[in-house]
């Protein structure tokens, strides 16, 4: 533990490591963005959660249902899409040899792109003309100006992607036969999931945009909703990959071992990138208009991407008992105590990937028809995206800017802020436990999601939710709490710490690996797998849905 | 051996009556699922044969040509619309299905593809592109019910699974084409 710590603590010593300045600088905007994002949308949370506990009536002028969109867009789409790209873009230039001028040229384009759309998305929402949620099921129909805003957030996504893909391209370039590093290699699948999971959604907001303008009149709504989960889904599992990348590439830097096998790695990406999109149908199992056996075909393409996740459980379990037994650790569990419990760029990782045992669990039981026929639309489903988004997703990146925001912005991580990290690990831990909690518990007995507080008239089931709502609402409030300490301590090190070398920790392959075989660099072939794939699962409803489609729905504004 | 195990498992599998049925009971399923699933588990046995009998397999298939007409005449037959009716009605065509795709399409597949040159290769690709097309746009675009026991909306799912699936090949083509691989390699 002490020589974890005591690594970045005494950074002088690896001054090879330098940042390239320009690279920082997008990082560094990235980030604060980011982290922005998340202040405010924190605020968003809590007031939704101190309304659903009857404490708090909120004021006509910004409703539940505006709230819940901006934080849903904020916590789902922003935060996490700036964050990714701020960790990527950083990796990228430290492992290729800086970015290349004409790539810093399209990421800070793809920067505007994105603020562009933010801020055209957010307008509407604030003028109660856009409460369609994140989802923008048709027929609830928002304000042009968002569906456009939504066109310009995609287009700098998509920037993003191919700026990466040129870096990537040029780096191979110019190291024929070798293998793309570890860490790039990750962003390379990250990139890819996220290029082609944009073009469903993307063609359903250009259809859209016609129809919210009164331009067309009628808009075919599963054909909508199926194009918006390809996306949705593959977004959520693109944030879940970016935080596995700092799992199998930086954890076991951070506790001074080695990486699990290179090859395996590799694989385990591949796979996600192939079957990750057709996983989009487990949120519409309780959808019309899907014929069971192809529901049932579904189920088991969403089981299919629980096996490489499965795999990387093993794998990073197996590889902090290796590192733990090696630095003295005995016994069947003994070993646990040689984890460096107190560096926070550990543990809130290491928090990050316990919680996903519960939340894979949950998703497991939701992908069965039965079982999701009494938690769909519940709270439930709020509880199970706040423990794989919220606890997963999220404390990963917190655990990743302990390091990562000193070291693109030349500073190191004081004794001081890893303390004040550890401490608000363990708030967001116990705040999300209680909420997370209260969330699974009050949607079995039906609590409904996406609604305002109401008793229904007094009605005997809905009071008996009140007192989880009471701890949902006291989680919100230790959450709150986490996140304002969380953006301190990324301000402070991105402003005020002192001055100083940290390092991008990746660590090292196996000893004695074998060599990874050539074919995981072919990633024209896996691309065109993963086409097939998706091809063959969205043909059969997209089909149906057109060829049998009713005459489409009118847009409403319901609210 | 563990591919040949894999392989007989996947077998068995598809061959179970309720896996089987649920299977055929889409039409898409059956033809561009359960059929491909039949080839790979052939493919993956293969490796066995090869190393029993190389002597066979370079005696009548030296240059693959051999064994990638068999593949190609084997597949094609399959892509009818009239033996998938027959596979459903008549219990001997079944058998012949889950006999015909694993041993005279996937064995002869793997066996060939080594052996064919990268123009040979494309040339395969880009037959069943040219296949594939043509039977999407006849799925797709016939007015009448061709199989007795699918609607014609399977059909027509069919058919744009046919046509998504030549894409798909076409890129691949465009891949081959058009990226250099020994400027990275
Ligand atoms: C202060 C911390 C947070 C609090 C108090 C909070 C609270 C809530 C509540 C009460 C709801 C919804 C209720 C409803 O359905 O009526 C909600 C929805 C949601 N939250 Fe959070 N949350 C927090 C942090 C996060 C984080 C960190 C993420 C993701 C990174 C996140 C993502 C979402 C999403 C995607 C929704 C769904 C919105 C919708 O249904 O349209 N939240 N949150
Ligand atoms: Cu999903």
């Amino acid at each position: 533990m002490e020589t974890a710590l005591n690594q970045t603590f005494k950074t002088k010593a690896t001054k090879l490591l330098g940042v390239n300045k320009q690279d920082a600088k997008i990082s560094k905007t990235y980030l604060f963005v980011s982290f922005v994002i998340l202040l405010v949308g924190g605020f968003l949370g809590l007031a939704q959660g101190l309304n659903r506990a009857g404490l708090l009536e909120l004021p006509s002028w910004l409703n539940y249902y505006q709230i819940l969109t901006m934080h849903g867009v904020f916590m789902l789409l922003a935060f996490t899409t700036f964050f990714t790209f701020g960790y990527l873009y950083a990796g990228l230039s430290h492992e290729l040899g800086g970015l290349l001028p004409k790539v810093r040229k399209i990421v800070w384009t793809a920067f505007a792109s994105k603020i562009i759309g933010a801020v055209l998305v957010v307008i509407p929402i604030l003028m109660n003309e856009a409460s369609v949620m994140y989802t923008f099921y048709p027929p609830l129909k928002a304000h042009p100006m968002f569906y456009i805003g939504l066109v310009f957030f995609a287009v700098g996504m998509w920037l993003c992607n191919v700026g990466a893909f040129i870096q990537v391209a040029n780096w191979r370039k110019n190291n024929k036969g070798k293998h793309v590093p570890i860490f790039s290699y990750f962003a390379t699948g990250i990139n890819v999931l996220m290029f082609f999971a944009l073009i469903p959604v993307a063609v359903e907001v250009i259809y859209l945009i016609p129809w919210s303008f009164g331009w067309v009149k009628t808009v075919n709504v599963m054909v909508s909703r199926t194009l918006f989960w390809a996306f949705g889904h593959t977004l959520v599992n693109i944030w879940y990959l970016t935080a596995t990348s700092a799992w199998y590439v930086i954890a076991p830097k951070l506790i001074g071992g080695r990486r699990w096998s290179d090859t395996l790695t590799r694989v385990v990406i591949i796979a996600l990138v192939i079957m990750n999109i057709t996983g989009g149908f487990h949120h519409q199992i309780i959808d019309p208009g899907i014929s069971l056996p192809v529901k049932m075909m579904h189920v088991f393409m969403s089981l299919a991407i629980g096996f490489p996740s499965l795999m990387t459980a093993f794998a990073l379990f197996a590889v902090f008992e290796k590192t733990a037994r090696k630095q003295g650790g005995k016994g069947l569990i003994g070993w646990y105590k040689k984890m460096p419990w107190g560096d926070v760029r550990f543990l809130a990782v290491f928090i990050g990937m316990a919680s996903f045992i519960p939340a894979g669990a949950g998703g497991i039981a939701q992908t069965t028809n039965q079982l999701d026929t009494v938690v769909h639309n519940t709270m439930w489903i709020v509880g199970h995206f706040h423990l794989t988004l919220g606890v997963t997703v999220a404390l990963t990146f917190f655990g990743i800017s302990y390091w990562l925001v000193p070291y693109i912005s030349g500073r190191i991580l004081t004794p001081q802020i890893n303390k004040l990290g550890v401490i608000q690990t363990w708030i967001w831990t116990i705040g999300m436990i209680f909420m997370s909690g209260a969330m699974h518990t009050a949607g079995l007995f039906g609590s409904p999601r996406r609604t305002s507080y109401t008793t229904y008239g007094d009605h005997a089931t809905a009071l008996g939710w009140d007192p989880y709502m009471m701890c949902l609402a006291i989680g919100g409030t230790l959450l709150i709490v986490g996140i304002i300490l969380q953006v301190y301590a990324v301000i402070n090190m991105m402003f005020f710490a002192p001055k100083g070398e940290t390092e991008f920790p990746i660590a090292e392959a196996e000893e004695n690996a074998s060599p990874t075989p050539y074919w995981t660099e072919r990633w024209g072939i896996w691309i065109i797998v993963m086409l097939i794939v998706v091809a063959m699962a969205y043909v059969v409803p997209l089909t149906e849905f057109i060829v049998n489609g009713p005459p489409g729905s009118p847009g409403f504004k319901t609210w | 051996m563990t591919q040949l195990l894999v392989g007989l498992i996947m077998i068995i599998f598809l061959a179970l009556p309720p896996v089987a049925k649920i299977m055929e009971s889409v039409m898409i399923i059956h033809m561009h699922m359960q059929m491909p699933m039949l080839i790979i588990a052939g493919f993956l046995i293969a490796k066995v044969f090869q190393e029993r009998f190389p002597g066979f397999f370079d005696k009548w298939n030296r240059n693959g040509l051999p064994g990638i007409m068999l593949f190609i005449i084997i597949v094609s037959f399959w892509t009818l619309p009239r033996t998938m009716d027959e596979a459903l009605n008549e219990q001997s065509m079944e058998v012949f299905k889950f006999i015909s795709l694993p041993l005279l399409a996937g064995i002869p597949l793997r066996d060939s593809w080594k052996r064919l040159e990268k123009l040979g290769r494309n040339i395969v690709v880009i037959l069943f592109t040219i296949l594939f097309f043509a039977m999407g746009w006849l799925y797709v675009d016939a007015p009448v019910q061709l199989c007795n026991n699918y609607l014609v909306i399977d059909q027509i799912i069919l058919g744009w699974g046919f046509l998504t699936t030549a894409i798909c090949f076409v890129i691949y083509l465009g891949y081959v084409f058009f990226v250099d691989p020994s400027k990275y390699e």
